[in-house]
């Protein structure tokens, strides 16, 4: 055995090979030490101290195999690796090996049996911790992109920085039913509405200057061939410094329940300002008729508050029903008893059911109310021996609906000469439910009361009303 | 010329689907020396007297009509050259472009503005805002 190999000597380098000697106490960044066939430790340069956190003098004499972690195999790591090197002349790898503070490190190591064969080996360790983790931390984030960029209901795409796409993802493909090949370059155009095209290539020429790519447009979706209204947004990745090489990556974010709620929206609210300000031009010409007609503003104030009743109760059936057609027979009874809720003996109301289209809703009721305040002041509402009958009765004419309301009271003494004048009740009977509803009416002052027939078109089975 | 006279004159169509606010705009428009075509109250009754009368110097539309958008006597009127108003409780943008320059006159109606978008001299009047 030659001294230069002893353990106990110092650093086992060929002492009269200077060049090597220099290597070894210089190299800091590789661990360099030489082991026995046994593993024990029989040299450790600086690098090693460095790199493995034993001294020297610590762990001469002791064996080297103490940098294997049990989750390596430790000890039988260690061994292993002995054997491969003695068969195959070398024995080269990257695993993780431990400091004596317990901490890992990525080393990539080479052992080397010496010339002399019981004379042990050499091994040379280079830190590569720092490289492995970025290689680590690269495909664990290229992993991460993966799954979210496939897994995700966004379609995501890869573009330079004019549109041309690089990248389509499967969801992307089995969106639209272009294969990968279709939709990069500029196929995937063709999965575009024809008249957003336009819109979706001019916002590739401002993204840039924005720095964000943004367009909402319409998307065919292959399974029925449906348009679909989609938010598209992109930005360039910050790892080049070419701008024009930069990838921008997107996503395309079906939108469309949003889109035809917000335009549902804007429908109804249109509908709404819209019958709210026709409710106060009936509210004018109602206070213009009572105007005319009433000799006094005493009279005035009467007859104008209570056809604001009946309007205001009408609002109400129809708020209720959400503008869905209203019962005849709900909209008769409100009328009746808010007139004569303390006489229900006098009145009898009998009709099937009969949906009253909500847009004739309000003129029926106003209708209903000059019949029903007409009987309280002048009729079967008003005097002892009066009696009131509302029937009504639905026909189906060549698929239009039809109800017919009869009016008819009996028992009063109607005032001498009929009625004083054709007012505003007789007006909306006689001409305004024919112009409006396409109602068929007649009004006759009998004798013995007022009779009125009233023929009125109903809602269409299942048709909403607005 | 008195205001009650302004209209004195002008053969003026009114298209309303409410009856009552129909029957007013009439009496108010003849009231003020107009003479009234219609009132109709659906876009077909509507289309029926712009081809049937012989002269209409004005028009006042409403744009719901039983549910019907009043936009086609809207065009008919435009091919006749006749000047016409909408009267209206949409706001300007539930409007579409092609009749966003058409004056409205929002409901419940000025009867006032209204009639002084149709008199015969408008010159000795300030213009009106509706």
């Amino acid at each position: 055995m030659q001294e230069s190999n002893h353990p106990t000597n110092g650093p086992a380098v060929p002492a009269d090979n200077e060049l090597l000697r220099l290597v070894f106490e210089s190299a800091t960044d590789f661990a360099i030490f030489t082991i026995d066939p046994n593993g024990i430790t029989t040299s450790w340069n600086p690098g090693a101290e460095r790199l493995l956190g034993y001294k020297t003098d610590e762990i001469i004499g002791k064996s080297a195999d103490v940098i294997f972690p049990a989750e390596e195999g430790g000890f039988e790591a260690a061994a292993e690796e002995r054997r491969s090197a003695l068969a195959q002349g070398r024995a080269e790898d990257e695993r993780w090996q431990m400091r004596k503070d317990g901490t890992r490190l990525w080393a990539s190591g080479l052992l080397m049996p010496l010339a002399e064969r019981d004379a042990g080996f050499v091994k040379m360790l280079r830190d590569r911790t720092s490289q492995h983790r970025a290689a680590e931390q690269l495909a664990q984030s290229e992993e991460l992109f993966r799954v979210l960029a496939t897994n995700i209901p966004q379609l995501v795409f890869r573009s330079k920085s004019d549109g041309e796409r690089t990248w389509a993802s499967p969801q992307w493909t089995i969106f639209s039913g272009l294969s990968f090949a279709d939709s990069i370059g500029f196929g995937w155009l063709d999965a575009i509405h024809p008249d957003d095209r336009e819109e979706t290539q001019a916002a590739w020429l401002e993204a840039r200057a924005k720095g964000e790519y943004y367009v909402e447009h319409r998307v065919r979706r292959s399974a029925d061939r449906e348009f679909r209204w989609h938010q598209t947004r992109a930005v360039p990745m910050k790892v080049s410094s070419d701008a024009d090489a930069v990838d921008w990556v997107g996503t395309m974010t079906d939108i469309h329940e949003l889109r035809v709620l917000q335009d549902r929206q804007k429908v109804l609210l249109a509908e709404l300002q819209h019958r709210r300000r026709n409710l106060l031009g009936v509210v004018q010409s109602l206070a213009r008729q009572t105007i005319r007609s009433s000799p006094s503003l005493d009279d005035f104030a009467d007859d104008f508050e209570s056809r604001l009743g009946a309007l205001s109760r009408a609002q109400g059936l129809l708020a209720q029903s959400d503008n869905r057609p209203i019962e005849l027979g709900d909209l008769v009874r409100a009328e009746l008893e808010a007139h004569a809720s303390a006489d229900v003996e006098k009145v009898t109301t009998e009709g099937p059911a009969a949906p009253l289209p909500a847009m004739s809703a309000q003129s029926m009721a106003l209708a209903l109310h000059e019949l029903a305040t007409n009987a309280v002041k002048y009729g079967a509402l008003g005097q002892p021996s009066g009696r009131l009958t509302v029937r009504w009765e639905v026909k189906n004419d060549q698929s239009r609906r039809q109800a017919t309301v009869v009016w008819s009271e009996s028992g009063v003494a109607m005032p001498e000469g009929g009625p004083a004048r054709k007012g505003y009740g007789s007006e909306l009977i006689e001409r305004a439910l024919p112009y409006q509803l396409g109602a068929k009416t007649k009004l006759r002052f009998e004798p013995d009361g007022v009779h009125c027939e009233i023929a009125v078109p109903l809602a269409s089975e299942e048709k909403r009303d607005d | 010329m008195t205001e009650s006279q302004s209209l004195l004159g002008r053969r003026l169509l009114v298209v309303e689907d409410e009856y009552m606010i129909a029957a007013d705009l009439a009496r108010a428009l003849e009231d003020r020396g107009a003479e009234v075509i219609g009132p109709a109250g659906s876009v077909e009754d509507a289309l029926n007297l712009v081809a049937a009368e012989q002269r209409i110097d004005g028009a006042v539309l409403d744009i719901n009509l039983r549910g019907e958008r009043s936009y086609p006597v809207a065009d008919a009127l435009r091919t006749r050259g006749v000047r016409f108003v909408f009267t209206t409780g949409y706001d300007a943008w539930a409007i579409p472009d092609a009749y966003a320059a058409v004056p409205r006159v929002e409901k419940p109606v000025n009867i006032k503005a209204l009639s002084g978008l149709f008199s015969i001299d408008q010159s000795d009047e300030k213009p009106r805002t509706l």
